[in-house]
């Protein structure tokens, strides 16, 4: 089991729409560390991550349900 | 809690304006408004390094947009004592010159259309979950950003 990603934006062109990790992950300073490690660029890139559609400010716990996104800056309208 | 049911918003494509002038005819039986302020947002072909912008292409996380908009809504009807509130964004690609983002806010006198209105777009712009690719007319692309 791993954790449900996905990505948007100009991080879906780069880490793809559904970037795979496959293994247990705690909580999302975990994830950021391991995406970190995967994608070495994406600390170049700002972007904010939700979980089940609501953004963390904080370190948040996590599960093989949890629906995590990766958002860059907004450019709707 | 509200009684209000979260609205798709989004279109595929441009926002034709047979259908802007459609959503106006509709309104015409609801003789308590006084007001309709409404917002166009048309695509502009920004000129980047001689390139120019020939379309964006949106894209959204469209599960948290739809609850997102929602949640702007019921705090702008809170605020404002409007009749009713539209809002049409594309997604897909949209060309220079065409209209990707509609706002529509109806109320009884001008000052709460006005001001709803402006509002939420300010609210979409900075709070709605979608992205925009500003594709020149070589067929590259960038991201756009938010001001």
């Amino acid at each position: 089991m791993g954790v449900n990603i996905i990505a948007f934006g100009q991080l879906a062109e780069i880490i793809g729409h559904r970037p795979v990790i496959s293994q247990e992950i705690a909580d999302t300073d975990e994830l950021v560390a391991k995406l970190h490690t995967l994608y070495p660029f994406l600390s170049d890139i700002p972007y904010r991550i939700a979980v089940d559609k609501e953004i963390i400010s904080q370190k948040t716990p996590l599960t093989n349900q949890s629906q995590i996104a990766l958002l860059p800056p907004y450019s709707g309208g | 809690m509200s009684e209000r049911k979260i609205k798709n918003i989004f279109t595929q494509g441009p926002i034709r304006s047979e259908f802007i002038g459609e959503s106006i005819q509709k309104h015409s039986h609801q003789t308590g408004i006084g007001a309709h302020s409404i917002f166009l947002g048309q695509v502009r072909s920004d000129k980047i390094e001689n390139k120019k912008v020939s379309a964006i292409e949106y894209s959204s996380y469209e599960d948290m947009a739809l609850e997102k908009m929602h949640e702007i809504r019921e705090g702008i009807f809170e605020k404002y004592p409007l009749t009713c509130l539209h809002v049409h964004h594309s997604l897909g690609k949209v060309a220079a010159g065409e209209i990707s983002l509609f706002v529509f806010a109806s109320s009884p006198h001008r000052k709460a259309a006005i001001d709803a209105c402006a509002e939420i777009v300010e609210k979409i712009k900075a709070e709605l979950p979608v992205w925009g690719k500003e594709i020149f007319e070589d067929e590259t692309h960038q991201w756009k950003v938010n001001d």
